[in-house]
C-alpha cells in the first residue's frame, strides 16, 4: 500500500520533468568531488508521501527531476546517530558506543580516499550539527561541530560561565570568537589539517564571516543554519574532495514539539536547495560534484510504546526505511529506483565515484551510478 | 511470600526461584520495580502480582516455550554482567543492549511475551475492569485551519453538539466527575487525574480525590532537574551519577503542594524519562498521561493542553536549557505552533490509552477546542447513541450526568 502510494506520487508529472532534465548538458567527470548530506530522523509521512510532500518543496520540486532517487533505503543497523552515520561512511553496519567514545570499527570513506588517492586531511571534511557526533566519526578528517560551537557559546553566557550576563548578539559573537581562537578542541573539533581552519589568516577570514552570520537579518535560532554557513565557507575556501554535512534541527522531535519538527524538515529542505545552488556557483564543484541527501532513519510510528515521532528506536519500516537522493555528475540519468537498497551500499558506491575501493564495505555498489 | 534479601518493605510477589528462571535481561528492570514496591501504584502492584502468580502456575514446558525466543537471543547478545541482585539497568547497560545487532528482535520478542501475558490476564480479569474516561482540551487562541483537526480520530468519532463553549463546560464536567460516587474497588489514586499545562483544574476544590499535576506548577522541580542535568560533563559515567542523584533529591521541598509518595515518584520518573516533559508543557501533558495510563490506570483523566512561548533567538539552540535565563528577549506566545503540537499530542494520548488493556474497549474519549460548542467523542455506542440522536445541543447538566452515569455503571 505504502509502496503503491509512493510510486503513484512520484509518478505525478515526472515523466515530463525527466525528459527535460535529460536534455541537459552531460556533466564533466574530471576530479570528482562528493558532498554527502545526512539529516536526522525524518519519516516518510512527513516527507516523500502525499501528506508530507508540502514540507519538502525543493527536494520534491526542483531537485527531484534531476535526481537519481532511491525511495526505499533500509537502515538495518542501530538507528542512532553515531552508528548510522558511521555505517553510511564505512559501508558496514556499526555497533559501537553511540556516545562517540569509539571510532567506527572499519575504515571510512575519508580514510579510503586518503590512503588510496594519497591525499591529505585537507581533502576530507565533516561539518555536523549533531552533538552526539564527536570527532571520532571522521577519523583523520577535519571535523567541525558547528552547532556545538553555537551551543557552547550560548551555554557559557546563560550558565554564568562568561563575563557576559545577557544573551545578545554582540556578546554571543564575542563568545564564539573566544572559543574559535582558543578553545575549539574542547567542543570536539578535530583539525589535523594545517592549511585549513588553523591557518591564522584563514581563521580571521572565518571569524569575520561568522560575524556577518550572527549580525545577519535572521537571528540564529537554528544550528543547521550555522552548519550550512560553516560548510559553505569550507567549500569556498578549501574545496575538499569530500565534504560530509549533517543537519539535526529535525531532532527537536525528541521534545515532542511537532510544529518545530516540521519547521526543521522545511529548513532542511531549504538549506539543501541553497547548498545545491551554491555548489553551482563554485568552479571547483559546478561540473564534477555529486551531492547525496539522505535522512539517517525515519522515526517511530504513531501509537507505538516508544512514543511515535518523538523517537527513533522501533524495529518498524516507519523508522528503518528511509530514502536517498543523488544529484550531479555522478548521476548518469535521472531515475526513480524502486528496488530496495541499504544505507551501507552508499559507501562503496560513492567510493567508486571517487575512484577508491571501499574494500571492507559489506554493501554493494549501486549499479545505477554506472561505476 | 516475603523475601528479605530484596530489601522490600512489603510482601514481595516474586519467588527468587522464579526470578532465576526468567530471561537475564528481565532481572534488572524487575528488581528496580521490586525495590520501589511501596512506591508503585495499586494497578502496577496488582499487575505484577498477577503476572508472577500466572507464571508460577504455568507448566514448565509452557514457561520455557514462552521465553525461549528471548533466551535464545540473549545467548547471542553481548549483555552486561547482570546478576540476580542487579538493582537496575544503568544508562550504560541500556546503551550496550540497544546497540546489539539483536536488539530489534529482542525488543519484538519482549513485546510478544507481554502481549501473551496481557491477553491471559484480560481473559481472566477483563470483565472486572471499570469503565474509563479521558477528556482532552486543545490550547485556545489559534487560527484553526479548515479541514479535520484530528485526522485519525474524527473518522472513528461522533460530534456532540453543546449549548455552551467547551471552556465553560469543562469546569462543571470536571467537578461532577471528580465528585462522583466512590466505588469500593477503585483506590483514591485511581479515581481522577489532571495533567495540565497551566493551573486551573488542579487548583479547583472538589469533592473526591484528585491527582493534579501541572507543568507550570511543577516549575521549581523542573528547573532544579535542568540545572543538574546541564551542569554535568556529557559522558556515561557522570550521566549515570547525575541520574542517580536526581533519583534521590528531596522533591517535597520543591513542590508547591504535598503529594503522596507514589505520585511524587511518578513526577520524578516522568521528568527523568525524557520525551520533552521537562521542557514543554504540552509534551508533559501527553507523556504524563501516557505514563499514568500505563502505571496508575486512572478511571478518569483530564488533559489540558496550553500555549507555549515562541522559541527565542540564540537560546533556542540549547533547547535543553531554561529559555528564560539570561535572555533579555521577552516571551511571546505561539498559539499556532502550540495548536499543531497539540493536534498530534491529543491523538497520542488516545493511542497510548488504547495500548493499555485497562482502557481498550471500555473508554469514553472526549476532545474539544475550548471556544467551540461541540466535542468529538469516541467510545461505546451505548454512551454515544442517545446523545447524538437529535440535533438539539446538549446542556452542560445533560452531558455531565450522561458521563457520570456511564462511569458509574
Amino acid at each position: 500500500m505504502l509502496r503503491r502510494t509512493l510510486l503513484r506520487l512520484l509518478g505525478l508529472g515526472l515523466a515530463r520533468r525527466f525528459a527535460l532534465a535529460q536534455t541537459a548538458e552531460p556533466a564533466s567527470r574530471s576530479s570528482p568531488k562528493l558532498v554527502l548530506v545526512t539529516t536526522g530522523g525524518i519519516r516518510r509521512q512527513e516527507s516523500f508521501s502525499e501528506q508530507g510532500v508540502g514540507n519538502i518543496p525543493h527536494l520534491a520540486g526542483e531537485l527531484f527531476p534531476q535526481a537519481l532517487f532511491y525511495p526505499y533505503v533500509w537502515n538495518e543497523g542501530t538507528t542512532a546517530h553515531f552508528n548510522t552515520i558511521s555505517s553510511i561512511l564505512t559501508g558496514v553496519w556499526q555497533h559501537v558506543d553511540d556516545w562517540g567514545k569509539d571510532r567506527p570499527a572499519n575504515p571510512t570513506l575519508f580514510q579510503y580516499l586518503q590512503a588510496q588517492r594519497k591525499v591529505g586531511a585537507n581533502e576530507t571534511w565533516l561539518v555536523t550539527s549533531n552533538k552526539a557526533l564527536t570527532a571520532k566519526i571522521g577519523v583523520d578528517a577535519n571535523v567541525i561541530l558547528a552547532k556545538q560551537l553555537l551551543i557552547e557559546s550560548v551555554e557559557r553566557i546563560i550558565m554564568g560561565h562568561s563575563p557576559h550576563h545577557k544573551l545578545q548578539r554582540d556578546v554571543l559573537l564575542d563568545e564564539l570568537t573566544t572559543i574559535m581562537q582558543d578553545d575549539y578542541e574542547r567542543i570536539g573539533w578535530s583539525i589535523p589539517s594545517e592549511s585549513s581552519i588553523l591557518d591564522p589568516e584563514l581563521k580571521q577570514v572565518f571569524l569575520a564571516a561568522l560575524a556577518d552570520f550572527i549580525n545577519g537579518p535572521n537571528s540564529p535560532t537554528s544550528g543547521d543554519e550555522l552548519t550550512w554557513f560553516v560548510a559553505s565557507e569550507v567549500l569556498r575556501r578549501v574545496s575538499p574532495t569530500i565534504l560530509v554535512m549533517n543537519f539535526s534541527d529535525v531532532e527537536v522531535a525528541h521534545s515532542g514539539t511537532y510544529s518545530l519538527h516540521l519547521a526543521g524538515i522545511r529548513n532542511n529542505d531549504a538549506l539543501v536547495w541553497r547548498l545545491w545552488n551554491y555548489l553551482q556557483t563554485l568552479p571547483a564543484y559546478r561540473n564534477n560534484v555529486t551531492m547525496v541527501v539522505m535522512p539517517e532513519f525515519g522515526r517511530d510510528p504513531d501509537g507505538t510504546s516508544t512514543n511515535g515521532f518523538f523517537n527513533h528506536r522501533s524495529d518498524s519500516s516507519s523508522n528503518r526505511m528511509s530514502w536517498a537522493m543523488i544529484l550531479g555528475s555522478g548521476v548518469p540519468k535521472p531515475a526513480v529506483v524502486s528496488r530496495e537498497v541499504r544505507q551501507i551500499d552508499f559507501a562503496p558506491s560513492l567510493g567508486a565515484l571517487l575512484g577508491v575501493n571501499c574494500s571492507q564495505a559489506a554493501g554493494r555498489v549501486l549499479p545505477e551510478l554506472g561505476v | 511470600m516475603f523475601c528479605r534479601n530484596w530489601g522490600c518493605k512489603v510482601a514481595n510477589p516474586v519467588d527468587p526461584a522464579l526470578l532465576a528462571k526468567l530471561p537475564r535481561s528481565f532481572v534488572p528492570a524487575l528488581n528496580e520495580q521490586l525495590q520501589t514496591w511501596d512506591l508503585l501504584f495499586p494497578s502496577e502492584r496488582r499487575a505484577i502480582q498477577w503476572q508472577m502468580e500466572w507464571l508460577a502456575r504455568l507448566p514448565d514446558a509452557s514457561f520455557r516455550a514462552l521465553f525461549q525466543p528471548i533466551v535464545a537471543l540473549e545467548q547471542k547478545m553481548e549483555l552486561p554482567d547482570w546478576k540476580l541482585s542487579t538493582e537496575r539497568m544503568s544508562v550504560r547497560d541500556t546503551g550496550i543492549l540497544v546497540r546489539s545487532p539483536y536488539y530489534p528482535q529482542w525488543r519484538a520478542e519482549v513485546e510478544k511475551v507481554f502481549e501473551k501475558i496481557g491477553a491471559a490476564r484480560e481473559a481472566e480479569e477483563g470483565q472486572r475492569q471499570r469503565r474509563r474516561l479521558i477528556v482532552c482540551t486543545m490550547p485556545g487562541g489559534a487560527q484553526v485551519p479548515s479541514g479535520p483537526v484530528w485526522k485519525s480520530l474524527e473518522p472513528q468519532g461522533h460530534w456532540l453538539l453543546l449549548q455552551s463553549p467547551f471552556a465553560e463546560v469543562l469546569p462543571k464536567l470536571f467537578r461532577a466527575v471528580a465528585g462522583r460516587q466512590r466505588q469500593p474497588d477503585v483506590e483514591p489514586v485511581e479515581r481522577t487525574w489532571v495533567l495540565e499545562y497551566d493551573e486551573m483544574l488542579s487548583l479547583m476544590r472538589v469533592d473526591g480525590a484528585v491527582t493534579g499535576l501541572c507543568f507550570n506548577g511543577l516549575g521549581p522541580v523542573r528547573r532544579e532537574f535542568l540545572l543538574r542535568l546541564n551542569s554535568i560533563d556529557r559522558n556515561l559515567k557522570t550521566v549515570d551519577r547525575t541520574y542517580d542523584s536526581l533519583r534521590h533529591i528531596d522533591l517535597d521541598a520543591m513542590m508547591k503542594r504535598a503529594y503522596q509518595p507514589d505520585v511524587r515518584e511518578f513526577v520524578r520518573n516522568v521528568f527523568l524519562s525524557g520525551n520533552g516533559a521537562l521542557l514543554f508543557g504540552n509534551s508533559f501533558v501527553q507523556w504524563g498521561a501516557s505514563e499514568a495510563f500505563r502505571r496508575a490506570a486512572p478511571q478518569a483523566t483530564f488533559c489540558r493542553f496550553g500555549v507555549r512561548p515562541k522559541l527565542k533567538p540564540f537560546s533556542s539552540v540549547v533547547l535543553f536549557e531554561d529559555q528564560h535565563r539570561a535572555n533579555p528577549v521577552p516571551d511571546r506566545p505561539d498559539p499556532e505552533g502550540s495548536f499543531i503540537d497539540a493536534q498530534v499530542l491529543v491523538e497520542y494520548v488516545y493511542l497510548s490509552a488504547m495500548r493499555e488493556p485497562e482502557y481498550t474497549g471500555r473508554t469514553l474519549f472526549l476532545v474539544a477546542m475550548p471556544d467551540d460548542n461541540c466535542a468529538l467523542a469516541l467510545g461505546s455506542a451505548e454512551f454515544l447513541t442517545p446523545l447524538t440522536k437529535g440535533s438539539v445541543p446538549l446542556s452542560t447538566p445533560q452531558l455531565t450526568s450522561a458521563v457520570t452515569d456511564w462511569l458509574a455503571a
